[in-house]
């Protein structure tokens, strides 16, 4: 796209997201504005996604909650899904790890690829799209167990780990193994240091900052491939925040990481690609997060980005 | 004057406020002295420094009475700084003339002797009269005049000798009559409250204050007395039947170091030994007994009732709890789960005879045609099964959602979730369930009388351990005591105090209903400690 063509469509896009110039002039038809649209969505880079999305729709009974979204997602990267509250964002996210299955009035169209496998077709295994696919919500929601036996956890479920009575009693337990998924991931988790005195201390016991971070830890000791991350800082103090954004742009370089957020500064700090929805469920601009906050395509955009709107 | 409405702060207690603090704790006092008398913890006939109990509720009511309407006046006069309201409210003028309704009316129809058309409009005439003083004067007024009035008349009641403890009342169409030792401290305490009310509404200056000052008042005496009744109602109990329970209680150490301690004349069962000291608690140690040399005991009663809420327990919290999981976690919330709702609300409040009844048609012929322990447990645990059901259902409702969406994102599967997470958290509320159920059932006569007792004088419990072996044949295992009737402590106790049966001594019943409250109250200490337990685990 030259730059005369970005000057015409962000002309476009102003009159055409302008109800009173709408009325007055019709310069742009729907057509061009799905092709605007599909242009400013169309962000290319090196290498296989590793999650692709395909007209994407999201319905909660009759509200129509995501409008048709397609973006790739790179591998072993941030990527961070901004836009005001109700815009669609928290959604979209639940869909890549297919937590909507969960709420019973929903209901999903579209295609989600996961390395170029659809989930959203029978015979998905969710156990294991989940285990691929981790998740950290936006309040810390640590188990009332200790902070050993929220990492073990998943590993235990899954069988990674023996700890039953049963293997107890053989003597197939492996507290080595234990020990070690559990160190891995509090430390990958940056946590390690401030709890590994109080393994069986209860989680609820730790701050905010902590539990969430403890999260993330059991969240990385499935061995997930890609990390969603609903406002995972909103509900921290700002150097909790700054931890969890650190720790963010570390696990960039092993995993491949969505995380949405309110907050603007944090997309730019940490994100690789930015992707703004904006009310309705509208996916309105996604391209590398330096052009989406220094030189939108979108009016809308800029002034969302610039504080007029949202 | 210290009381300055326009000071944040005031230092020290005027004379009116030290005034208003005296009336209420001498109400106060006077209603403790009305429920001691009442329960006769006192003798109604007692004195005190030579004046009569009587006598001194009137003395008190009266003083009280003018204290209150001269705290009243004073702040009218304007002589302190009170900020009342306008009015006392319509409410306090409706509930005072209610008061005056019944006064008017009792002083006409029982004083004056007069006919229902004499005493109606008098009755009348004293309510709407008491309803306006209260209603049109200021605050200060109208609650502290008609509080004043009623004390000082009920105090006159008492000082005239117009109620003694001689007093005796029977209005036609009653059968009961109203006798001095409860009509007056009964009138005691309801009139000293109001005047209490009233002080402690002085005491703060009337207005928003004062209202506060007197609904604290009456709500914490209110509690009190609610936690008064409920300990009198055990001291009661625990009173008439503590000395008969303890009877020829015996302890002692050992000379010689012997496993089995025999007592001369006793089976050894009946001697609960630690090594090194040997225990004998007769009432509670031993079955029915002929002999004139042994007591007899509850024992057999004892081991019944544990061992059927032991039953309805294991048959019921597996049940419902189950039910309860499946209508929360995995049914869909709507028109089904509410209708389960109302039923299991609707079983929780069948009256006990109709389960009984049940049993007694339905189980009793299936269950070897006699009355039995097994039917006993079942019955027992129907009736608890919809109380686990709703409590283990509100706990399993109020585990936090984002523990199951954790669960959920780590890709563990809905009934892992529900095994390892959800239950752990939901236990204390589910414990909380099955202590209140157990309280529910041990106690119960009703059923246990139709389909599992009858063997009242028994010399020995049911033997369900003892008992259990294998066979050659199906269903290879056999319990006998299990379909033997039993007795039962509720059981016990009722055929003790209707037929006199075991003996006429009443002394039997009393100390069988003590034991009973025990053994319901250590199986409350049971699920405490494991609710404790389980609460401890979800926090540390």
């Amino acid at each position: 796209m030259s730059n005369a063509e970005f000057k015409q469509s962000e002309q476009a896009s102003e009159q055409a997201t302008d109800e009173q110039s709408a009325s007055q002039s019709m310069t742009v038809s729907g057509e061009s504005q799905e092709q605007l649209k599909d242009e400013w969505t169309d962000y290319q880079f090196d290498g296989a996604p590793k999650i692709s999305v395909e007209d994407l729709d999201v319905f909660y009974g009759d509200d129509h909650a995501i409008q048709s979204v397609s973006m790739d997602i790179p591998k072993n990267s941030v990527t961070a899904l901004i836009g005001p509250s109700g815009c669609g964002k928290s959604t979209f996210l639940r869909c890549l790890n297919r937590m909507n299955d969960r709420i019973n009035s929903a209901r999903v169209d579209g295609s989600v690829e996961i390395d170029g496998e659809e989930i959203y077709q029978d015979g998905v295994n969710l156990v294991e799209l989940r285990k691929r696919v981790g998740m950290v919500f936006q309040a810390p929601n640590p188990f009332p167990k200790s902070i050993r036996d929220n990492i073990a956890y998943g590993p235990r479920k899954h069988g990674d780990i023996n700890d039953g009575l049963l293997d107890k009693l053989l003597g197939r337990a492996e507290p080595e193994k234990e020990d070690e998924i559990v160190e891995r991931s509090l430390k990958q988790a940056a946590i390690w240091d401030e709890v590994k005195d109080r393994l069986d201390d209860n989680a609820l016991g730790l701050s905010g900052g902590q539990q969430q971070r403890l999260c993330i830890g059991r969240c990385l000791a499935v061995d997930p491939e890609v990390i969603l991350m609903d406002e995972p800082a909103s509900a921290l103090d700002p150097i909790a925040t700054a931890k969890i954004e650190d720790l963010i742009e570390e696990l960039s370089e092993d995993y491949t990481v969505v995380v949405v957020t309110h907050n603007m500064q944090q997309a730019a700090r940490i994100s690789d690609q930015t992707a703004v929805f904006l009310t309705g469920g509208d996916l309105v601009e996604y391209g590398e997060t330096d052009q989406i906050f220094e030189n939108p395509n979108s009016q809308r955009v800029e002034d969302y980005i610039t504080g007029k709107f949202g | 004057m210290s009381y300055e409405t326009n000071d944040l702060v005031t230092e020290e207690s005027s004379l009116s406020e030290r005034v208003a603090a005296a009336v209420v704790g001498l109400n106060v006092l006077s209603v403790v002295m009305g429920f001691a008398a009442v329960f006769q913890w006192t003798e109604v006939e007692s004195e005190f420094f030579g004046v009569s109990l009587f006598n001194l509720y009137g003395l008190a009511l009266v003083a009280t009475g003018l204290a209150v309407i001269a705290l009243g006046v004073v702040s009218r006069a304007g002589l302190v700084d009170t900020t009342p309201d306008r009015s006392a409210g319509l409410l306090t003028g409706g509930l005072f003339g209610l008061i005056g309704v019944v006064t008017g009316g009792l002083f006409a129809s029982q004083t004056l002797g007069f006919g229902v058309f004499g005493w109606l409009p008098i009755a009348l005439l004293f309510g709407v009269g008491f309803g306006v003083v209260t209603v049109l004067p200021r605050e200060d007024i109208g609650s502290t005049l008609p509080a004043g009035a009623l004390s000082i008349v009920v105090g006159a009641l008492f000082l005239l000798n117009v109620v003694t403890t001689e007093w005796e009342w029977e209005p036609e169409g009653f059968s009961a009559a109203f006798t001095g030792p409860v009509v007056g401290p009964v009138l005691t305490i309801f009139a000293g409250l109001v005047c209490a009310w009233a002080a402690a509404k002085a005491h703060e200056g009337f207005g928003t204050r004062g209202r506060q000052a007197g609904a604290y008042l009456l709500v914490g005496l209110n509690a009190f007395g609610m936690l008064g009744v409920l300990l009198l109602l055990i001291l009661f109990v625990a009173g008439k039947g503590w000395s008969r329970m303890v009877e020829g209680v015996k302890f002692g150490l050992f000379s010689e170091p012997a496993f089995w301690f025999q007592m001369p004349g006793l089976d050894q069962y009946v001697v609960f030994e630690i090594p090194g000291v040997w225990f004998y608690w007769p009432f509670t140690m031993n079955g029915y007994s002929l002999s004139k040399d042994v007591m007899n005991g509850v024992l057999p009663s004892i081991v019944g009732t544990v061992w059927l809420v032991i039953g309805a327990v294991l048959f019921a919290v597996p049940l419902g709890v189950g039910a309860a999981v499946f209508l929360t976690e995995y049914a869909e919330q709507g028109g089904f789960t509410r209708a389960v709702e109302i039923a299991t609300n609707g079983l929780w409040s069948t009256p006990s005879i109709v389960y009984g009844l049940f049993g007694y048609a339905f189980l009793v012929p299936r269950l070897g045609n006699t009355t039995s322990l097994l039917a006993g447990q079942l019955v027992l645990g129907f009736m608890l099964l919809p109380l686990v059901l709703i409590t283990s259902r509100e706990a399993i409702k109020t585990v936090p959602k984002e523990y199951r969406d954790a669960s959920a994102a780590l890709g563990v599967s809905q009934w892992e979730t529900i095994k390892s997470v959800v239950l752990p958290a939901a236990m204390p509320g589910v414990i909380t369930g099955v202590i209140l159920g157990v309280g529910r059932i041990a106690g119960e006569t009703a059923p246990i009388l139709l389909v599992a007792t009858g063997n009242l004088q028994a010399s020995r419990g049911p033997q369900v351990l003892t008992n259990f072996h294998f066979t050659s044949s199906p269903p290879f295992v056999a319990n006998p005591a299990l379909l033997d009737s039993i007795s039962a402590l509720p059981y016990k106790l009722y055929a003790t105090i209707t037929a006199g049966v075991v003996s006429s001594d009443p002394a039997f019943g009393w100390a069988t209903a003590l034991v009973l409250l025990i053994v319901v109250l250590s199986f409350y200490a049971v699920g405490i400690v494991s609710r404790i337990y389980f609460r401890r685990k979800l926090e540390q």
